[in-house]
């Protein structure tokens, strides 16, 4: 047999040299790949982070105007322009003059389409009004106390495939004028509406009455015809000079302003008798009111003052429930008199014109000044909006008829709008409001962050309430006084519960615990208080128990007597539910929750996401924390016990203390899941934007609201881009936690880690 | 020199230590070990141990790795209780009563009974609070007594000097050496009567074992003292007693300085001679 030589020659056999080299590469792989790995990680995170902010990041941009095309005012002979309107397109303007014209041209290059004189050769036009502008309907009102009422209509075709866009006049109420003023005086204001059932015409005549007309059509089945039926009222303005006069599509107020600054608020609910509500000064001591026109949906009025203020006021019930003209907010972008305002159709949105030529851009939910820019040299006595928004028609008093392209996408968001109150349309004091989209249209959008993180903190507050006591005290039970046998079985059991999916955990909740708590609400809170009162019992009795019963249980697995008797509390106090229920809350402790506290009561509340998200997060919470508790060094406690310490003393003294900085992060990390989780809020929150800390009642969440409103959001809208702003706040809502955990848990662990 | 012997036969006369000979006769036993058997599971760790721990003495017990030293160290305290599987029989009499007995309070015992391990271990607290740990363990919050009893225990343990000035910084941040006395100024805090020392100096460098070997023997005056050792040149240093134990049997025990020159059996003889251990 070779023996062999020594070591040395060994180590230069050329196998043992490749299988070296073997295990430098693959220390080396190791190393690269566990690099690779967690470069990737920060790197997806940091991929997901920009992600979100580049979605995020158009609503941020402001707005951008620019000239598309500037024209001559076409046909200056038909007389100055009182009215400018386009279609969707942004092809075709209409203007109507004060000759009662309504001259149709290109908005590319100024020619004309066609010039329609409105007005009767036998009178002259004396007012003009637009209707809401979704009608198209404008009139005109005569010097005989007459009106014309037309339509502006573009028909689009695409013969060849090329789309043509032909506009016509359509006269909704018939070719012939209406009377408006019985006395025949020429009209000087005039305000119109046509609806489907009702039209009405406010007017106010060179004699200073206030005239209002209402036509409602009637229809008979034998004639198959319908006829109109009239009826109208008056009312004396004395000397009060009206300068604008505007009347709400709903056709059950109108608003007049006069020469002294004051609002006049009118309500047709009698349309015989038009009654004056109130009166509001709503510019200051020397201005002038120089614009009044609605914003989209009527229901706030917006005031352009000689001063260049804007203010936006709508009706709120006062202390004798009266709707009074109330200011909500007030736009300080411009310094000249303002001229022309023109409200966007579709959002809340509006432009206003001052007599430098400066045109601003508001959005009045947002309480912002998108954009303000120089549009002319002169003042701009008409400007107006395309359908879309994306097109402002301006004309200035040199004669010129701009064009300008906005860039607009997103006005509806600002810090203000998100974070702080808002005084929505309706609403009677500014508050925090979810509500992104409605049964309506044209309804305003509400996007407060707020309610949704309010309703994060207060699902997470309320697992923590239950999960943290329950995980922690367990955690430490069970690390450091059970027998080391039974933890065996314990801890494993209770990780298993984390991979429980949420939404099972969801439903759960949903369906089945939250009728059940309703039903049993008593018990819960008998079981509640019961419970850590009957354990407590129960110890006080075991230690009096003979010793010969005491020794028949091995140290440390004392815990497992406390089964029976949780049990039988549980069952004792589902069984007095409703006894009790009946013997202190009159039988139906919803309603005395109602009546008595004056809380609201939902089946799915936050008590029900509190247990079933708290049922969530206890695996994690118990598992890192029993770790900590139990490496907690053997010689620490030892140490302890070896002074004379009680094990209980030893617990609380040192065993804590030193895993404090785990039991911390285990708790940091359970709040993180409870922040993010969504499953569970979903199912078992009812999903009710609300800002309460009410137990009964439900809440909304980021997580969930995301879940919930991006599957119906439309893809770029300002409600798609703030849905990812809210996952953003989330993202940036976990990684302060964690951050903040990391640190303290850093600090705890260098002060009391012992390794 | 009276003719009696204590244990196993060991003639205590004839262990004359020198000039200053000491005789456990004429000393005060503070603990008396009486038949101690001690099993881990079916694994008997301690055969029959039959010793007198004197007042006011170094102690010291020697012999090879798992000769049951420690263990027996850690009888005196019922440290032996937080082990799983212990079973003892015999009596540990501390002044006369034994420590086993059900009344007695083990906290209270421990209180009684010091015991610094091989490893320091401070808590995770300041230097003061882990003196001060013992104290308020037995409810006593006063500040002037704390402050008094720090001051007081950390000159005993020959500390006071090193760390007045950072009485509140963690007491993580001392040095090895400084860590065992601080937990032996935070073990006499509570003027225990007996100080077991479980290897108290082998996780230290040279200077600090002579810093604890120096302490040791001015702690001597006022406590009981028990000491395990590897080290024997240790033992011979600071004991007055020396213990052998061999294989979880009490092979000799008497005064030291007789037992190291003048070993009367021929295992302890072997053994500090080096022939094993």
């Amino acid at each position: 047999m070779k023996t062999t030589s020594s070591i040395v020659s060994i180590l230069n056999d050329p196998i043992i040299i490749r299988r070296r080299h073997w295990r430098m590469l693959k220390d080396k792989l190791a190393k690269h790949a566990m690099t690779i790995g967690g470069i990737s990680i920060i790197f997806c995170i940091l991929l997901i982070f920009f992600y979100l902010l580049y979605v995020v990041w158009p609503l941020l941009l402001p707005a951008q105007m620019q000239v598309l095309h500037t024209l001559k005012v076409p046909a200056p002979t038909a007389g100055e322009t009182v009215f400018l309107a386009t279609e969707e397109q942004g092809e075709i303007g209409v203007r109507f003059t004060s000759k009662g014209h309504a001259v149709f041209f290109s908005l590319k290059n100024g020619a004309i389409i066609s010039d329609n004189a409105l007005a009767p050769a036998e009178a002259t036009v004396t007012s003009f009004a637009a209707a809401d502008p979704a009608g198209s309907v404008v009139a005109f009102g005569l010097n005989d106390g007459r009106m014309i009422v037309v339509k502006r209509v573009f028909d689009v075709s695409y013969p060849k495939n090329v789309r043509v866009i032909a506009p016509r006049l359509e006269y909704p109420l018939g070719k012939d004028p209406l009377r408006v003023d019985d006395h025949g005086k020429a009209l000087t204001r005039l305000g119109v509406q046509v609806g489907e059932e009702t039209h009405t015409v406010a007017a106010v005549t060179e004699d200073n009455r206030l005239v209002v007309t209402q036509l409602k059509k009637e229809s008979s089945f034998l004639e198959e015809s319908e006829t109109l039926q009239r009826s109208s009222g008056e009312l004396s303005l004395q000397q009060s000079q009206i300068t604008h006069l505007r009347l709400e599509k709903e056709q059950r107020r109108l608003y007049m302003a006069d020469q002294e600054g004051y609002i006049w608020q009118v309500s047709l609910q009698e349309s015989t008798a038009p009654q004056i509500v109130h009166q509001v000064r709503v510019v200051g001591p020397q201005d002038q009111i120089t614009s009044l026109e609605f914003l989209t949906e009527d229901i706030s009025l917006l005031v352009g003052d000689s001063q260049g203020h804007i203010t936006q006021w709508f009706l709120k019930r006062d202390a004798n429930n009266n709707q009074i003209l109330t200011k909500v907010r007030e736009f300080d972008g411009q310094k000249a008199a303002i001229t022309a305002i023109a409200p966007e159709e579709r959002r809340k949105s509006f432009a206003a014109a001052d007599k430098t030529g400066q045109v601003g851009i508001y959005h009045t939910t947002a309480n912002r000044t998108v954009l303000i820019t120089s549009a002319s040299d002169s003042a701009i006595p008409q400007m107006v909006f395309a359908p879309r928004g994306n097109l402002l028609l301006v004309e200035d008093d040199a004669g010129n008829v701009l064009t300008w392209k906005v860039r607009n996408d997103h006005p509806e968001v600002s810090w203000s709008g998100l974070w702080q109150k808002v005084w929505y349309e309706n609403y009677e004091n500014p508050e925090y409001i979810w509500q992104s989209s409605a049964s309506t249209n044209d309804f305003e959008p509400k996007f407060s962050l707020m309610p949704l993180a309010f309703g994060t903190l207060k699902a997470a507050f309320y697992a923590m309430l239950i999960a943290v006591p329950i995980a922690v005290l367990g955690a430490i039970y069970t690390a450091y006084f059970m027998a080391p046998r039974m933890r065996k079985i314990v801890k494993p059991t209770i990780e298993i519960m984390a991979a429980l999916p949420t939404v099972v955990l969801g439903f759960l909740a949903g369906l089945w615990l939250a009728p059940a708590m309703e039903d049993y609400l008593v018990g819960m809170f008998t079981l509640l208080i019961g419970l850590p009162i009957g354990v407590l019992c129960f110890a006080v009795m075991w230690h009096y128990l003979p010793k010969g019963i005491r020794y028949h249980i091995p140290g440390g697995w004392e815990a497992a007597l406390l089964i029976p008797v949780i049990l039988f509390i549980s069952w004792l106090s589902i069984t007095l539910s409703h006894p009790l229920e009946v013997w202190l809350f009159g039988g139906n402790i919803r309603h005395w929750i109602t009546t008595e506290l004056g809380m609201r009561f939902d089946q799915r509340n936050a008590l029900v996401v509190g247990i079933a998200m708290g049922m969530a997060v206890i695996p994690n919470i118990f598992s890192i924390s029993e770790d900590a508790v139990f490496s907690v060094p053997k010689h620490l406690t030892v140490g302890s016990l070896a002074l004379g310490a009680t094990p209980w003393q030893t617990m609380t003294r040192v065993v804590i203390l030193t895993a404090s900085p785990g039991i911390f992060s285990a708790v940091m990390i359970g709040m993180g899941r409870a922040v993010g989780e969504t499953m569970i809020v979903l199912m078992a929150t009812g999903n009710t934007p609300v800002m309460e800390w009410n137990v009964f009642e439900g809440l909304r969440t980021l997580a969930a609201n995301i879940a919930v409103e991006m599957p119906e959001a439309e893809v770029n809208s300002t409600h798609f881009r703030i849905l990812f702003l809210s996952g953003l706040v989330l993202f940036i809502f976990t990684f302060f936690f964690n951050t903040l955990a990391e640190v303290v848990r850093q600090r705890l662990r260098r002060k009391y880690s012992s390794l | 020199m009276n003719n009696s012997t204590l244990t196993h036969g060991i003639d205590i006369a004839q262990l004359g230590r020198g000039e200053a000979t000491l005789c456990l006769d004429d000393e005060h036993l503070c603990i008396v070990v009486k038949n101690l058997n001690l099993y881990y599971g079916d694994k008997q760790a301690l055969k029959d141990v039959n010793m007198g721990i004197p007042s006011r003495r170094v102690t010291a017990y020697i012999g090879p790795s798992g000769c049951g030293k420690s263990t027996l160290l850690r009888c005196f305290n019922r440290m032996n209780d937080l082990t799983d599987d212990v079973h003892i029989d015999g009596e540990i009499l501390l002044d006369g009563n034994d420590i086993h007995r059900p009344s007695v309070n083990v906290a209270d015992l421990r209180r009684r009974v010091g015991m610094v391990f091989q490893k320091p271990n401070p808590f995770p607290k300041s230097v003061y609070e882990n003196v001060a740990y013992g104290l308020r363990l037995q409810g006593i919050n006063s500040r002037r007594v704390l402050d008094e009893v720090v001051e007081k225990s950390l000159k005993g343990a020959a500390l006071w000097d090193e760390v007045k000035d950072r009485l509140y910084d963690n007491a993580l941040g001392l040095s090895g050496g400084q860590q065992q006395r601080l937990v032996i100024a935070r073990a006499i805090a509570i003027e225990p009567e007996v100080l077991l020392l479980d290897e108290p100096a082998s996780a230290l460098d040279p200077i600090s074992t002579l810093k604890i070997e120096e302490l040791i023997n001015e702690l001597k005056t006022e406590y009981t003292i028990v000491i395990v050792t590897h080290n024997m040149q240790q033992a011979a240093r600071v004991s007055d007693y020396t213990a052998f134990m061999y294989l979880g049997e009490l092979i000799e025990f008497g005064d030291t300085s007789s037992l190291f020159t003048n070993p009367a059996k021929k295992q302890t003889e072997d053994y500090i001679t080096g022939r094993y251990g």
